[in-house]
């Protein structure tokens, strides 16, 4: 399928696309100069407003908007930071590393325009530990950045400071969110801020700060090249431009794709310039719509298109367009046992309702999971997951065990019901979908 | 001051403080856990659960400790929004919770018991088994960690953190696998470790002292002051069965200890209970000392004392009405009472402690009682060859000087071996009677009595007018 035009990852089939000379051949940094010569730092903000961008970490808060948040520099002259969001750890979503990978410059570029534009002196590139090799190509990116004069003092002559630097997280999902991630930065716990304060009143070390995502970043200098109109004309009316989709499990064709928003799932799951279709001649059963925390819906939603509004609209969330597809041979209750075996790993332990219900939704899974679900187990899901969300902890962690959770149920109860009343899995009716064994075998204690 | 509505009633709220202050201010419970007005707001246990609406939006139900107050609040702390709030956070709560009440030390003034009772279920949902942790893990001197227990509201690491600025506490682990710890499992320091068994809003963090030493509904409460320095913290003295004081706790008062007390101060109630000590009085015959009632040592000492001019020294234990009529009886004799003020002790520190051993040193020296040290003291005595001395821990505060051939009447809780005594009359401790102790900043702070002394202890006042009077009498009439 082609017919819409390619940008985020315009530049990364080039060889030596993630070094300098490779990106100053595509024309790198050349709007970068521009903009610092020509541009003052609220144009740069009001053309990243008129664009409609929207936050590519999961939430879809338009980032203009975000950026506007930050204190009057006149009225407060406290120092200003950007935290990038590189800590990219929810599961299905791997499409940050794309970018770190194969194009760090333009990372960096969109963080120095973002810096210019909201006048912060420094950013923080706060990358998943896992990311070794990202991390590395990113830092590489920088120290050639910097000895060419784009980071640091006095960038390209034009009078503007500011300094780039990076942080290699510990392995901890809740450090992605933005208030860990601060604290975190800070060399503390990764425990979420309670709001408000929020961080632009009061983020790293008390300053003003704003958290952005890598890919929403990496937006910034095509929309500063090509203008607010060129954007808009891409994607949906209320979500505009393109994303990157990752798409995995039961493809043929598993991988990161580059997708307007609001294109239909059914294209990006069926057609061979992406995922190819579900392997093996099998059906699709369940897909998880945006990363594990939007949950799962059924294979009768593949026809949504893929922007904030039209998947809200189906009750589950875009998220970070990351897809989980299952086919007809899979147990969704396995799936969500995983699912939630992660949060009940991941949960910071701070609010009473995440660090208890993420472990009882675990626990509870895997009773059923393994063949000793009780009846009034799959309406205690329920319970739980009310008790846990919306809005009743400190930040969304919660809210991400407990979405899978209602949705399974909402979807899935059928399957949920047939695991308690036979006793485990019997779902392609051999009884032998691998996982009742497999269950068994990798069932790992909660505690230790 | 801003004007909040709560529960339909107007109240003036502080706009500096949450609005769970607001609330307790207004005499309103919100339940809480992590929440203490003497630490820095958390939010984490999300226990704190009111319905508010601001500025004529529609009410949510939010947190009422990370709630600012602004004008024209409307609250509603037992909505059914909010209580419902409240009774899933109750049930995640107990969700691992051991069910060890019945040998729980905290159980009977365990928020975790009486709020589950008053906002939670009677019946818990979980199949689940509970978490398994360190049940009893060293803490050091002072405090034993149930980790099971804990339900990880962080007062006591931000307690560490906020008040003795030793950060020796952390939370590990993460998820429901997370713990209290210390780092590298060393032992607590300091010498405020005992409020962290307060501060602890369920049977985690105890007391060594009082690990199943008493069930807390039997303890009889008064609220008194600290002997142990010159701050004279306002405290409970927790009293077993009208007999053995079996704990002290810091109150909350405003104008000398907030919430906290040291543990010098709160461990120091092992010598109220010494079956030792005094009852009545010894009266000297020949060279022994034979027992007497404390009226017939009274008598006995007003006739030692009668037409002499005593040395006369008070303990700093002294309250403001026993120094009143010791002021009297000395006036009686013609002399002037002095206090002993032992040497400051080096447990000086920036919270509490202000390392003076007198309680009531201010009170004293406003009465015109001049301090003397301990050695000047014995020297007095000697030389009068006749001496008074009065008070609690006069004696030990007086130390082992050697006090010769002099003639001592003594009134301590215990009675005095020196070769020259005549009479000692047993006194009550400080928890047994009621009086006044100025503080070193001159705060007035009250004795009451925790605990009744035993029959023939009579209070000190007492003794002191019957002296004065003995010493009215001629030697016929006595």
């Amino acid at each position: 399928m082609s017919g819409f035009e390619k940008y985020l990852m315009s530049r990364m089939g080039a060889e030596n696309s993630h070094t300098l000379e490779g990106y100053k051949a595509q024309g790198g940094y050349a709007t970068l100069e521009r903009v610092l010569k020509d541009m003052t730092p609220a144009e740069v903000t009001a053309v990243v407003k008129d664009s409609g961008l929207r936050g590519r970490g999961g939430a879809g808060f338009p980032t203009g908007l975000k950026w506007t948040f930050m204190p009057d520099a006149q009225k407060d002259p406290r120092h200003r930071y950007l935290a990038i969001n590189a800590d990219e750890s929810e599961p299905g979503t791997c499409k940050d590393r794309v970018f770190m990978d194969e194009d760090p410059h333009g990372l960096l570029e969109g963080i120095l325009m973002a810096c210019y534009a909201m006048g912060c002196e420094g950013a923080y590139i706060y990358v998943r530990g896992e990311y070794r090799h990202q991390y590395d190509r990113t830092a590489a990116a920088l120290s050639d950045a910097r000895a060419a004069g784009l980071v640091g003092k006095n960038i390209l002559g034009s009078g503007f400071d500011c300094e780039i630097h990076m942080h290699k997280g510990a392995g901890a999902y809740i450090c992605g969110e933005e208030t860990g991630l601060m604290e975190s930065l800070e060399g503390k716990r990764g425990h979420p801020r309670p709001k408000p304060p929020f961080p632009a009143g009061f983020g790293l070390w008390g300053q003003p700060t704003t958290v952005n995502n890598v890919e929403t970043i990496f937006n910034v200098p095509f929309i500063v090249e090509k203008g607010a109109e060129w954007y808009r004309s891409m994607g949906s009316e209320a979500s505009p431009g393109n994303i990157l989709v990752g798409i995995s499990g039961s493809v043929n064709k598993p991988g990161v794709y580059e997708a307007p928003l609001g294109m239909s799932a059914r294209t990006l799951l069926e057609s061979e310039d992406f995922a190819g279709g579900i392997w093996k001649g099998r059906q699709l059963k369940a897909w998880f719509t945006g990363g594990s925390s939007c949950g799962m819906v059924p294979a009768s939603f593949i026809d949504v298109n893929m922007d904030h509004d039209s998947v809200k609209a189906i009750g589950s969330m875009l998220g970070t367009a990351s897809m989980i597809m299952l086919d007809d041979t899979q147990c969704v209750v396995r799936a969500m046992e995983v699912v939630a075996r992660f949060y009940d790993h991941e949960s910071c332990g701070q609010c009473s309702q995440c660090r208890e219900g993420t472990q009882w939704l675990h626990q509870i899974f895997r009773r059923i999971e393994a063949g000793r679900g009780k009846p009034d187990d799959i309406d205690m899901l329920t319970s739980i997951a009310s008790g846990m969300a919306p809005g009743k902890t400190i930040c969304a962690l919660a809210d991400a065990a407990a979405i899978p959770a209602n949705q399974v149920v909402k979807h899935f109860r059928d399957e949920l019901e047939e695991h308690v009343r036979a006793g485990g899995c019997s779902i392609n009716g051999t009884g032998a979908c691998a996982h009742g064994t497999a269950a068994k075998e990798t069932e790992v204690e909660v505690q230790s | 001051m801003t004007k909040i509505t709560i529960n339909g009633k107007e109240h003036d709220a502080d706009p500096k403080l949450p609005l769970i202050a607001a609330c307790h201010d207004a005499g309103i419970d919100v339940p809480h856990y992590c929440y203490h007005p003497g630490l820095s707001p958390e939010g984490s246990c999300r226990m704190c659960q009111v319905e508010v609406s601001e500025g004529g939006r529609p009410a949510r139900v939010m947190v009422s400790c990370r709630t600012g107050i602004s004008e024209g609040m409307v609250v509603e702390t037992h909505s059914e929004a909010a209580h419902e709030t409240r009774r899933e956070c109750m049930e995640f709560l107990l969700k691992n919770h051991p069910l060890d009440c019945p040998i729980c030390d905290k159980a009977g003034e365990c928020d975790l018991q009486d709020y589950a009772f008053q906002e939670g279920q009677s019946e818990g949902h979980t199949h689940e088994p509970r978490r398994k942790l360190e049940k009893r893990k060293d803490l050091g001197d002072v405090i034993v960690l149930d980790q099971e227990r804990c339900i990880l509201c962080t007062r006591c690491v931000r307690f560490q953190q906020e008040v003795t600025k030793k950060p020796e506490l952390t939370n590990a682990g993460l998820a429901s696998r997370s713990y209290i710890t210390t780092f590298n499992d060393r032992p607590l320091t300091g010498n405020y470790q005992g409020n962290l068994a307060d501060v602890c809003p369920v049977g985690a963090l105890t007391l060594k002292e009082f690990r199943f030493q008493a069930r807390v509904w039997n303890l009889e409460k008064a609220a008194s002051t600290c002997a142990e320095c010159s701050r004279g913290c306002t405290v409970s003295v927790e009293v077993l069965r009208r007999d053995a004081v079996k704990r002290m706790r810091p109150m909350y008062n405003a104008d000398v200890n907030k919430w906290w007390m040291c543990d010098t101060g709160r461990f120091s109630f092992e010598h109220l209970n010494d079956p030792e000590r005094l009852t009545g009085g010894l009266i000297a015959s020949g060279t022994d000392l034979l027992g007497a009632t404390a009226g017939e040592a009274i008598a006995h000492a007003g006739a030692t004392l009668r037409g002499t001019q005593p040395a006369i020294f008070a303990s700093p234990f002294l309250t403001q009405e026993e120094a009143g009529a010791l002021l009297e009886l000395a006036t009686t004799l013609g002399a002037k009472p002095k206090f002993i003020s032992p040497e400051a002790n080096d447990l000086k520190d920036d919270l509490l402690h202000t390392g003076d051993p007198c309680p009531n040193r201010r009170g004293l020296s406003d009465l015109g009682f001049e301090a003397v040290s301990a050695k000047d003291a014995a020297t007095a005595v000697v030389s009068a060859g006749v001496a008074l001395l009065v008070g609690e821990r006069v004696l030990s505060m007086l130390g082992d000087a050697d006090l010769g051939v002099t003639k001592l009447i003594t009134m301590d809780t215990h009675p005095c071996l020196a070769s020259g005594v005549e009479a000692s009359i047993a006194v009550p401790f400080h928890v047994e009677k009621a009086g006044t102790w100025i503080n070193v900043d001159g705060f007035a702070g009250r004795l009451t009595v925790a605990r009744n002394a035993p029959q023939g202890v009579p209070p000190l006042e007492r003794t002191l007018s019957d002296l004065q009077a003995a010493l009215g009498l001629s030697e016929a009439q006595a």
